[in-house]
């Protein structure tokens, strides 16, 4: 109890709280602009954190990255550009309800339900890290294939649509994974020379130009078709989003738990859980037509679960030093720096310090709430902005957004390449989104499948050979099986029927 | 500085016309001694990484000593060839500069690229880590000996892993088995994006031998789940003083260790140089980074320009020779 | 752009055709039997088999009642007007543009001249399209460049700004 106590004193601090303002708002700008993601936040933040004591330095990246990932939704329901990789999964969706001028339903919802997200990741953390750490690091590379498949099941939920054309949408993801140095002979495949491809197709630029660039060539095919519904605001913020989470509180459970869950696994981030929740979502819910439509339900399960997913990732970084994402890589230097370095004796030794990194995670989730509000209020007015100004300005928003990634115009021509493809493959009938996931997917599907070759020496037994890889293992041949089994079931009986 | 930042960015947003005075203001015609603008600091790998976070530590610091912001941009992917093929085609002015690591050596004898250290203006070195031997902790070996016994009586059986195939550390266990006498093959090597997926690998069971830095696997060792059996290194480290070198537990002399420079691209101004030199050894030997390399655990050691380069020839030389030895170069 | 199912599936077919022709040339693994070409076959055996499927969909909808004379290719609307024939062009062409262009113009004059076009081209006033993309110019220089420390090329106006 005392170090709880102490660990109080050590946040409640003017100035610790001052930073935490502070890195909240430059938290929310970064996450709001295309192109710049969390980690890229919680990398500027790095110079800054080598003169604060250990606790704000904390608190800044913990807050930081919390309001990142929720700012992230506000371009991606305006404007149908994810602000950082985790909002991708559900963007559309959002985007569909802007369109029906819910856009402030969906933002209101996706922030109620990140803030609750992060909360629940947040007890998670404080509660079981040690024990959790010691489940997620028992994944060898043959837990990790049958996770990136059962990844991969959900661009066909996901895909609303022809299936077929679903599939060739997640070949082609998977096939602009494999460019660049292949991870397992140090191979350059498809880069025909060129020292750029070497480096691989990098997934923000693919994702902005799939989403964005392909929007704005829509609209300049057809302008006028465009325009947002006249926006209803929301008069009583907690009646209307109220409701909607009282009428899916199994959602935002569901949500957090996959969340957490996926979190903590390393190598599975905050993106990666979005999309599991999301499909999922769309696989149990009563009304799977309505998704696709604008409809808040998966975006419920989506926005719970990415948030969740943040405070999942520290469990591992904090006891083993193993990072759980890219974030986690950058805080696991920052702990270092501090005197915090990460094992199981830094929660024996300075228990007050834990307690409060646990503090600041609850502490930030919770003015998510005010702060997300106030920014969905400033950033609605973007509606206002006719679309025939709006456009060019997103244009050059996107071109600043993806050369920031790697500073280089290639990241320009990526998001040009896969933006004209994206705008073909939708006229066409082609769902883009089981792209996005193949190119999430795709690398870890095959360094796992071929490490666990290596390690098998050969042998296909070895996905079966440890328990969760075969626990895994049969839950995704169930979930490929049964589709196919009814399909041939109803073939057979066809005949007869007729 | 942190104020700054926060306040710049209320300004950019309440709107252009604030902007435009604010631009306006910031124009300068006077041309003054290097550097007179932010200059770009490349690091070749990820954000959250051992390079990146020494290359961020390295170039607040430079800001400090020369007053202008040290850019930190990670140009990632390719096995490094990426980030070095761009810090080596940068306008040699002094504004871009970069970290240069050990992979230099290597990349060519592996076909990947033209570059070698010869393509670059060497500033300084500043930081070795040897590679250590790693195994989990209930394994049955307890010294480097006991586990080149085991693989060479039992060749294929014990999976290794630490970084990506033909990596530093894969060259680092290949080199040893050869040194041993020991086809590299016995032991082999199952491809990970870096130390920490290996060492997952590790302590899941999934490989018996891990080789990386043992910054990279403290937490692990600390936390009793990885013991380090061997050190490829000439003396032991002050950290970890009851971890033997390898000549001292199994009489083998090989050594191999993954080091990080700064440098430039070719035919960079003599008086950049000079200054940056200058510059980097204060930042190298102040308290702040001292302090900083120590608290992780990384290795401090100095040399800077031709002292540099030769260590950078020296270093591509021997890498070949085992890369060669052990069929990795092309 | 409204493609035929048939032509979609061969343009699929062709592209699968060569990539796994072109995989099939990569070196095997050291002592493995699998190596860096297995996906990509994979990949493009699963793309060969759908872009089958698609050509046998498309000439079957082709067949169908009412749909003999149906085109292969379909532009869309604004294919027929040749104003927003050139908007269209305009999209691809301007990222071009500041592909090739950027390093040596530099940001701030490229994007005021190619927002100035498209924002013309979209229907704004000449003079709107100006004012406006002098503004968000300069505060995208200043967000990314100062803020976010993004290094945008300076190009001939190097000189000028610090």
């Amino acid at each position: 109890m005392d170090s709880i106590l102490q660990a109080f004193m050590l946040v409640l601090d003017i100035k610790v709280l001052g930073v935490m303002l502070a890195s909240a708002l430059f938290g929310l700008f970064v996450g709001s602009i295309p192109g710049l993601t969390a980690t890229m936040a919680a990398a500027l933040l790095i110079p800054f954190t080598f003169f604060m004591e250990p606790v704000p330095a904390i608190a800044a990246i913990v807050t930081t990255v919390a309001m990142a990932i929720f700012a992230g939704d506000i371009p991606g329901a305006l404007l149908r550009i994810p602000g950082t990789p985790a909002s991708a999964a559900y963007c559309d969706e959002a985007y569909a309800m802007t369109r029906k001028g819910q856009a402030e339903t969906a933002l209101g919802v996706s922030l109620v339900c990140s803030a609750i997200g992060g909360i629940l990741g947040s007890a998670v953390l404080a509660m079981t890290a040690p024990v959790l750490a010691e489940f997620a690091i028992k994944f060898s590379s043959f837990e990790y294939f049958w996770l990136a498949c059962l990844g991969l099941s959900c661009a066909v939920v996901v895909s609303s649509g022809s299936t077929l054309k679903g599939f060739v949408s997640l070949l082609i993801g998977l096939f602009i994974a494999t460019i660049g140095i292949d991870v397992t002979a140090g191979h350059p495949r498809f880069t025909f020379g060129s020292v750029e491809m070497m480096g691989g197709i990098s997934f923000i630029p693919a994702m902005i130009g799939m989403f964005a660039i392909s929007e704005v060539m829509r609209y300049v095919a057809a302008p006028g078709s465009q325009q947002a519904a006249p926006q209803q605001p929301i008069r009583n913020v907690f009646k209307g989003i109220g409701s909607i989470l009282s009428r899916y509180k199994l959602n935002v459970a569901r949500g957090g738990v996959i969340g957490a869950v996926v979190g903590i696994l390393p190598g599975a981030g905050a993106d990666i859980a979005a999309w599991i929740a999301f499909a999922m979502s769309k696989r149990f819910s009563r009304e799977p037509e309505k998704f696709g439509t604008g409809h808040v339900e998966g975006l419920v399960d989506a926005g719970t679960a990415n948030n969740a997913g943040v405070a999942g990732a520290w469990i591992p970084a904090l006891v083993f030093g193993i990072p759980g994402d890219s974030i986690t890589a950058i805080v696991i230097g920052v702990l270092y720096m501090k005197g915090m370095n990460p094992g199981p004796t830094v929660f024996m030794n300075q228990p007050e310090l834990i307690n409060a990194v646990f503090i600041v995670f609850f502490l930030a989730n919770l003015a998510l709430i005010p702060l997300g509000f106030l920014a969905i209020r400033l950033s609605r007015r973007i509606l206002y902005v006719p679309r025939k100004v709006l456009i060019p300005i997103i244009l050059m928003f996107c071109v600043v957004g993806s050369f920031a990634i790697n500073n280089t115009v290639f990241g320009i021509s990526v998001m040009l390449v896969m933006g004209v493809l994206a705008y073909v493959m939708e006229s066409n009938g082609f769902p883009v989104a089981p792209t996005i996931l193949g190119i999430v997917l795709g690398t870890m599907l095959e360094s796992n499948f071929m490490s666990s070759m290596i390690k098998a020496d050969g042998e296909f037994s070895g996905f079966f050979s440890r328990p969760i890889a075969a626990t895994l293992g049969v839950i995704v041949i169930l979930i490929w099986i049964i589709p196919l089994v009814r399909l041939l079931v109803k073939l057979v009986r066809k005949p007869q029927t007729a | 500085m942190y104020k700054k930042v926060m306040k710049s960015f209320g300004k950019s947003v309440i709107g252009g016309s604030i902007a435009a005075l604010m631009l306006a203001g910031s124009m300068t015609s006077a041309m003054a001694a290097w550097p007179e603008r932010p200059v770009t600091l490349i690091v070749p790998w990820s954000a959250g990484g051992g390079t990146d976070a020494t290359g961020r530590m390295i170039g607040s610091l430079l800001e400090k000593e020369l007053g202008q912001p040290f850019n930190v941009v990670n140009r990632t992917g390719g096995s490094g060839v990426v980030g070095h093929s761009a810090i080596a085609n940068a306008k040699p002015d002094g504004y871009t500069v970069g970290v240069i690591t050990v992979e230099i050596g290597m990349m060519h004898w592996a076909g990947l690229t033209e570059l070698t250290g010869a393509d670059y203006t060497p500033i300084a070195l500043y930081n070795a880590d040897a590679s250590s031997l790693l195994v989990r902790a209930d394994s049955p070996w307890e010294s480097a000996q006991d586990l080149i016994d085991a693989v060479k009586a039992d060749p294929g059986a014990h999976k290794s892993s630490g970084t990506g195939q033909g990596g530093i550390w894969h060259l680092a266990l290949a080199g040893m088995l050869n040194s041993a006498d020991i086809s590299p093959d016995a032991s082999p090597w199952v491809p990970s994006q870096g130390a920490a997926p290996g060492l997952q690998e590790l302590v899941s069971e999934g490989v018996d031998i891990v080789t990386c830095s043992i910054v990279e696997a403290s937490a692990l060792v600390d936390a009793g789940k990885v013991k380090a059996l061997a050190l490829m290194n000439d003396v032991r480290l002050d950290a970890y003083p009851d971890v033997p070198t390898l000549k001292e537990d199994a009489g083998l002399d090989w050594q191999m260790a993954a080091w990080r420079g700064i440098g430039g691209p070719k035919d960079m101004p003599e008086e950049v140089v000079t200054t940056l030199t200058a510059a980097l050894e204060k930042v190298w030997n102040s308290a702040e980074f001292q302090e900083f390399m120590n608290g992780r655990g990384f290795g401090l050691v100095w040399k800077s320009g031709d002292d540099f380069a030769t260590w950078m020839s020296d270093s591509d030389a021997s890498l070949g020779e085992v890369m060669q030895a052990v069929g990795m170069a092309k | 752009m409204q493609l035929n199912d048939a032509v979609t599936g061969l343009v699929l077919v062709i592209f699968a055709l060569a990539e796994i022709a072109y995989s099939s040339t990569f070196p095997a693994l050291h002592g493995q039997a699998y190596g860096p070409s297995l996906f990509p076959i994979l990949i493009g055996c699963g793309l060969l088999a759908c872009g089958l499927m698609l050509i046998a969909r498309g000439l079957r909808e082709r067949r169908s009642a009412g749909a003999e004379n149906a085109p292969w290719l379909r532009w869309g609307d604004w294919a027929q007007d040749p104003a927003m024939r050139i908007n269209m062009m305009l999209i691809p062409g301007s990222l071009i543009a500041y592909i090739l262009l950027s390093d040596f113009i530099g940001f701030i004059p490229l994007c005021i001249v190619l927002l100035s076009l498209l924002l013309y081209r979209l229907g704004s006033s000449l003079g709107a399209s100006v004012l406006y993309a002098v503004v968000v110019t300069i505060v995208l220089q200043l967000l990314f460049s100062r803020v976010l420390l993004v290094p945008l090329p300076g190009g001939i106006t190097s000189a000028l700004f610090r």
